[in-house]
């Protein structure tokens, strides 16, 4: 376990770690540089070199520690009397009285990080809180990684300039960051969120670090922009690459500025040469770059706002959204203010600024003041305010005319029209005609903006929504059939285009018309409408083509909005149907009900209400070929909603072969619940080195109605999957696939069957870069290319946080993806108040070898046993088979590694990440204090979260301070280990809504009293309950029997275990020994 | 002023020009072609070439470049240099350029200052195409012509001159045109501060600026770019959160991150950078590294490993 941290150090990203002390290992903290510093010593949680080289590994990075980089540093931490606070009780408990803390320094061993590394680092830890079991990302770490993105936002957006550095006579160009608005107020913002451990390293330890955090930051996001736009534009595109040696000698250019350029483009930035020549370049870079410094420190910016034509203005009536009106705040100068929402009144006597051609448009110059941009001054009155004495434009010596006229003459070269409006004296605007404004709205205010300026746009061209445009409608009709089923997707529709502005239709002549209008700009009703001539021109050419054909499937993707080029530039409106294809598309959108099906009949159990819906919409889209996607909350029984299905597909005479590939922790779980539910389905396990391969595994697929499998044997028996013709593939857990390019997602990708599902707990519709992957196994082509996808949809939802693409995506998805919550109320009231499961795992090869010596062993002695004896050895035996089926580390009692030897921890692991990602909280219960701490060392370093342990031992005042943090603060921790004999009563753990038995207490009393724990009066939550066994060993028999006589279980089983010493020796063997199907992998 | 045979000799037949090498020297920024990038400069270069000195105009453009001239001073109306030639002491060149009258700016700035262009371009550090028309309307030349406004005189033993010392000189100021369009008026006796405080007032009667800090932060330049106050020292808190948490950022701290249509908006609003002369174009060169940095960029901010197709 480690705790990754990052500080920034003279701006350079340094690395270290904390990891817990190890019993035995290091009990004083001496310093190994004892020499050097003989007054500091050193950390006793300090990674180290190794166990931080480890840590990299695991987290998968690309770059090897270089051991010229592993330094020696200082870090400054909160410490009381010789004891420093760790970051987190997973490294050290925290002391109980806080009194005396200081801070002071340890050493500490960190890794300086090229920006490169950092950058690999840094992007592998966005949005996570580990990298790899035991591998916990640092607040610090995580703050470092905002830090950098937002250095890459500044990149994306180009807010940055050339620069140049000098530092110990060396001169470097430099990119550097411009912080124009909101990104000061953005750079202060993340300052304020620094964590003090980010800043907390020193080289020496003179004196504590008190550099302000928005100095560190700015610092290293200045190193971000800089290495990010040399990253974008590598050395090799340079026209002129030296030749021979690597760097340039400087009298190999012809210039400083040809230096200077290839400088901006080399890794280093390194400019030799003329120190006076270079600081004279330096001089000019300054004075070059001074009008965005000199605004930067400006009260007032310059504003361009467009304006309608008076005339039309006036016969409107209503005043613009963005319109200003006037306000009387100073009485010198005559200020107009942007409506609030509550919206002032409009002073008597001033009016709208008028112009000279009330007919045309105009751009207005402006003032805006910074800290308060509804202030707005006109440049007509801005152009006289050196002529009052006191004046809001004359704070802070603020110079209205000469700013107008260095921003004018910056803008004129951006936007020719500015300078032609110079001519006069004062210029307070310009008039331009239609397509001038049209020109303004699409080109010149996105310049003027972006390079600093502010640009003000009339609302019916800002707001998106209420825009009206033209748009163009395909109208389909139905082939007429008498019912959709044995139609497919690939069947024929024909369809024609209705074009349409705002809510009116438009006619070919009426488009011709506007053709020949040839203004882009256009008043319709009242509304500017922007309609280009490309636009009318691609709205024609689709009036003309009449009776065009596409499949069913187009025209569906076409009406949930996957395909927009088919209309040329003419935004898509939609698919308008008749007939049965209109049922289709309400059907899809969820507007209409589908048919409900009936439980198959061969299906034994009983449905609830929701699980019958859930199946039925399974059923109905399969019906169409679509691919679905269940994601229903972990309990809600996607297990057996499939196995509906699957069963009503074998019974309506298909007998063709299901693939369900799944984890190989769950092989188990699906064996058992198919034999419940679906008794009469052939079940076959595509597993282990037994499994048949070649045309003996397709013979033997097709003589069955399911065929299990595991992801890892996906991809490795890909050419034997593909060779059977299935009816359906279904995946279980299928977040296993949401990396589009791992080798189980494009085998998955390449199995062919007449219908997909995916099945998984886990919120998929929130991750979008997930739902690609996810989307192009079921439904192929639906969400285009993976780049479209990511230029369609992720960059704009991500990053422009553009609501209209969000709605686009859950429109083209949501009728492929069902999740319903266990919170849902129609869900809720289908739910009894607790849900019970049992989870059936599966014995790794190592547990089945432990558990059949266990068994050999025990019915030895069992021969010659009698009495006392014999009911000892039938005890002894089954605790060491439960701890077999627990974990081998138990059984052994070693220190041996956990991971992966467990087929149960695995599954716990796998449903444990659900509940942490929806924020849910769970119980895990175990009656042996050894698998309590076992479980919560590997859960904790799984989550990188503290995992609350109680078990007998611990003192009451700790035991109370555990449960205190387990109900309390929202973020406390989400997973509670308690050994089941650990004080029975007097717990109130009502904030769980989980409880995992983790091992059986074979007596159901002492397990209901452990479940009652979360679930007592005043729960309002519903909670399952999970309780696991290993199928195929002596908890899958044990629970088969208590189940066959339950009443009389009750009364033989009684209050503990000693019931299974009374049995006979012949069923004990029967109960002990393993059956069949206990092992994967 | 004597001369030997070497002189002579030199005049008749150029030999190899064996200048002594100077130390420090200014060195042209032109290393081939033409001196002068701006409209103003290749203006001010022009009335130079209109002389007939042959030969000369290459040496001069050499020394020029080779930075054999060793100091420049310009005061209003008048340059001094000194300029290294073969002979151990460096020459001393003036050059005289009249100057406008008071009564002469006054009457220009009047005229100038009807069309706000005139001063936005000068502050924008640009000299607006037009204002040698200006210059004529109000009776006037911008640029000295050869007869009447400039007098040049150099201690070198050639009769010509302008020779190619003054050439030198010439070339040299012809570059310092592109960095400051207020050359010219120094030159011409105008020093920037003052023209510009001529315009402001003919435009607008009363515009009396105060001195002190309440001085325009554009035409009076602090000497360096404005700094903030170092902002003061913040000691390591002790308390537990604050050192190993920090606060949380909202949802949408990182706002809308939309890639510019328009590439390099910053620079493009600085134009062009002065006196440029590398082989690429400023702004053409800067436009493609902003739009690969866009990219990177981005990626950066969504760390969109997982949508990037692997290698």
């Amino acid at each position: 376990m480690i705790v990754l941290h990052a500080g920034v150090n003279e701006d350079q990203l340094l690395l270290w770690g904390e990891k817990p002390i190890e019993e035995g290992s290091r009990t004083s903290g001496s310093s190994r540089k004892g020499a050097q510093r003989p007054q500091v010593e050193r950390l006793v949680y300090d990674a180290g070199r190794d166990a931080l080289s480890a840590a990299l590994t695991q987290a998968g990075v690309g770059f090897k520690l270089s051991r010229r980089r592993v330094e020696e540093r200082i870090v400054w931490l909160p410490t009381i009397g010789k004891t420093p606070l760790a970051s987190s009780p997973l490294i050290a408990e925290r002391p109980s009285s806080r009194a005396g803390e200081t801070i002071a320094p340890w050493a500490v061993t960190v890794l300086r990080l090229t920006m490169e590394e950092a950058l690999e680092l840094l992007s592998l830890c966005v949005g996570k809180k580990t990298l790899a079991p035991g591998v916990i990302v640092g607040e610090d770490l995580a703050f470092w990684t905002s830090a950098l993105r937002l250095a890459g936002t500044l990149v994306a957006r180009h807010r940055f300039l050339p620069g140049i550095a000098e530092k110990d006579g060396v001169y470097r160009s430099r990119w550097e960051p411009v912080l124009l608005g909101t990104d000061a107020e953005r750079l202060a913002r993340l300052a304020r969120a620094m964590p003090a451990v980010a800043r907390a390293l020193t080289a020496e330890a003179f004196s504590a670090p008190a550099a302000p955090p928005a100095s560190v930051l700015s610092g290293f996001i200045t190193g971000c922009v800089d290495y990010l736009v040399r990253l974008g534009s590598p050395a090799e595109t340079l026209p002129a690459k030296p030749r021979g040696s690597r760097k340039k000698k400087p009298s190999a250019f012809e210039s400083v500025h040809d230096q200077w350029l290839h400088s901006l483009r080399s890794p280093d930035g390194v400019m030799e040469g003329d120190e006076a020549e270079l600081s004279r370049l330096s001089a000019q870079v300054r004075d070059w770059q001074r009008p965005i410094s000199v605004s930067r420190a400006s009260p007032f910016r310059l504003c361009f706002r467009l304006e309608e034509p008076e005339a039309e203005q006036g016969r409107r009536g209503t005043a613009d959204q963005e319109r200003p009106r006037p306000r009387s705040a100073d009485p010198l100068i005559p200020c107009s203010r942007v409506p609030t929402l509550d919206g002032e009144s409009r002073p008597g006597g001033t009016s709208v600024p008028s112009r000279p051609d009330p007919d045309a448009w105009y751009v207005r110059y402006l003032l805006q003041a910074v800290d308060d941009p509804s202030l707005l001054v006109e440049a007509k009155d801005a152009w006289a305010a050196s002529k009052q004495k006191s004046s809001i434009l004359r704070r802070g010596g603020f110079d209205a005319r000469e700013y107008l006229l260095s921003s004018l003459g910056q803008a004129s070269g951006l936007c020719p029209r500015v300078e032609g409006s110079l001519r006069t004296s004062e210029p307070g605007g310009y008039a331009l005609g239609g397509p001038g404004a049209h020109e303004f709205l699409t080109e010149k205010a996105l310049a003027l903006e972006q390079a600093g300026f502010g640009v003000m746009l009339p609302a019916w061209w800002t707001g998106k929504a209420t825009k009206v445009r033209l748009t163009a409608r395909a109208n389909v009709k139905s082939p007429s059939m008498q019912a959709p089923s044995g139609l497919s997707l690939d069947a024929i529709v024909r369809f024609d285009w209705e074009i349409a502005l705002g809510d009116q239709r438009l006619s070919l002549e009426e488009l011709e018309a506007l053709a020949r209008v040839k203004s882009p700009l256009v008043r319709v009703r009242g509304q500017w409408v922007h309609m280009s001539s490309e636009e009318i021109q691609a709205a024609i050419d689709l009036l003309k083509k009449k009776g065009k054909k596409a499949t069913l499937r187009d025209a569906v993707q076409m009406a949930l909005g996957a395909t927009t080029t088919a209309t040329g530039g003419v935004a898509f409106e939609g698919v308008r149907a008749t007939g049965w294809i209109a049922d289709l598309f309400r059907q899809l959108e969820g507007k209409a009900a589908f048919e409900e099906q009936v439980t198959p009949e061969e299906f034994r159990g009983t449905l609830r209400p929701y699980q019958v819906r859930g199946y039925s919409w399974l059923f109905f889209l399969k019906q169409w070929g679509f691919g679905t996607c269940l994601a229903d909350d972990m309990g809600l029984g996607k297990t057996i909603q499939a196995l509906a299905l699957i069963q009503r597909d074998w019974a309506s005479n298909s007998k063709r072969p299901v693939l369900l590939v799944c984890p190989t922790s769950v092989i188990g779980n699906w064996e058992k619940e198919a034999a419940r539910f679906t008794p009469n389905l052939p079940v076959m396990v595509h597993h282990g080195v037994t499994r048949s391969r070649g045309e003996a595994f397709k013979d033997q697929a097709l003589k069955h109605a399911i065929v299990i499998s595991s992801y890892s044997l996906l991809h490795r028996d890909i050419g034997v999957l593909q060779n059977v013709p299935w009816l359906g593939v279904i995946l279980d857990e299928a977040q296993n696939i949401k990396n589009a390019e791992t080798k189980q997602a494009k085998a998955a990708r390449s199995l062919k069957a007449d219908y997909c599902v995916a099945l998984t707990g886990t919120p998929v519709e929130n991750n979008i870069a997930d739902l690609w992957s996810i989307m192009e196994f079921l439904n192929p082509g639906f969400l285009g290319s993976q780049s479209d996808f990511k230029k369609r949809f992720f960059i704009p939802i991500q990053a422009n946080r553009d609501p209209e693409a969000a709605k686009h995506l859950k429109r083209l998805t949501g009728p492929f993806l069902l999740r319903r919550l266990k919170t849902d109320k129609s869900i809720i009231a289908d739910l009894p108040e607790k849900l019970e499961m049992k989870v059936f795992c599966t014995l790794t090869k190592e547990q089945a070898s432990l558990y059949a010596a266990v068994v050999k062993d025990v019915e030895e002695s069992l021969d010659s046993a009698e009495g006392i004896q014999r009911k000892g050895i039938v005890l002894a035996a089954l605790s060491k088979l439960k701890q077999v089926c627990n974990h081998p580390r138990q059984l052994l009692g070693d220190n041996s590694p956990i991971p992966g030897r467990s087929g149960k921890l695995a599954r716990l692991t796998e449903m444990l990440e659900e509940v942490v990602e929806v924020g849910d909280r769970a119980l895990v219960f175990s009656q042996f204090a050894e698998m309590g701490e076992i479980l919560r060392r590997h859960l904790q370093e799984t989550f990188g979260q503290e995992v609350l342990f109680l078990h007998g031992t611990v003192p009451k005042k700790h035991r109370d301070s555990m449960i205190e943090r387990f109900q309390g603060r929202s973020d406390g921790p989400q997973i509670f280990v308690l050994s089941l004999k650990a004080g029975g009563t007097g717990l109130n753990l009502m904030r769980a809504n989980h409880v995992f038995h983790f091992d059986r207490w074979w007596n159901p009393a002492v397990e209901n009293q452990a479940t009652d724990r979360v679930f007592r009066i005043g729960q309002t939550k519903n909670v399952q309950v999970h309780k696991f066994l290993c199928v195929g060993t002596l908890e899958e028999k044990i629970d088969e029997m208590i189940e066959r006589k339950k009443e009389i279980a009750e009364q033989v089983v009684g209050a503990g275990e000693a019931w299974l010493t009374e049995l006979s020796t012949a069923e004990l063997r029967e109960i002990f020994a393993l059956r069949e199907h206990a092992v994967a992998q | 002023m004597s001369w030997r045979w070497r002189d002579f000799d030199h005049y008749w037949h150029y030999p190899p020009s064996t200048p002594r090498k100077v130390k420090g020297g200014i060195k042209a920024q032109s290393k081939r072609g033409d001196f002068g990038q701006s409209w103003w400069a290749k203006r001010w270069i022009a009335v130079l070439e209109s002389f007939e000195i042959g030969q000369r105009l290459a040496r001069g453009r050499s020394y020029a470049r080779g930075g054999q001239v060793v100091s420049i001073k310009i005061e209003k109306g008048l340059v001094t240099a000194s300029v290294q030639g073969s002979r151990p002491t460096p020459y001393d060149v003036e050059i005289h350029v009249k100057a406008l009258s008071a009564a002469a700016w006054k009457r220009l700035a009047k005229d100038l200052s009807a069309q706000a262009i005139f001063a936005a371009k000068l502050l924008a550090g640009e000299m607006p195409q037009d204002i040698e028309n200006a210059f004529k309307e109000a009776g006037l030349s911008l640029f000295p012509g050869k007869l009447n406004d400039l007098k040049t005189s150099c201690s070198c033993p050639d009769w010509s001159n302008p020779c190619k010392h003054i050439a030198a000189v010439y070339y040299l100021l012809g570059e310092e045109f592109d960095r400051d369009p207020f050359l010219i008026f120094r030159l011409r006796g105008m020093i920037r501060d003052e023209f510009l405080k001529l315009l402001g007032q003919s435009g607008e009667k009363s515009a009396r600026r105060k001195s002190g800090y309440g001085q325009a932060p554009v035409l009076a330049p602090p000497p360096e770019t404005p700094q903030e106050e170092p902002p003061p020292p913040e000691p390591l808190p002790c308390d537990l959160p604050a050192f190993w948490q920090g606060e949380a950022l909202s949802d949408d701290f990182f706002g809308e991150v939309r890639v510019p249509s328009l590439a390099a908006a910053l620079p493009k609003r600085l134009g062009n950078f002065p006196f440029w002369r590398a082989e690429e174009p400023f702004v053409e060169a800067l436009e493609r590294i902003y739009e690969a940095a866009s990219h990177a960029g981005m990626d950066v901010f969504l760390a969109a490993a997982a949508l990037q197709p692997e290698p």
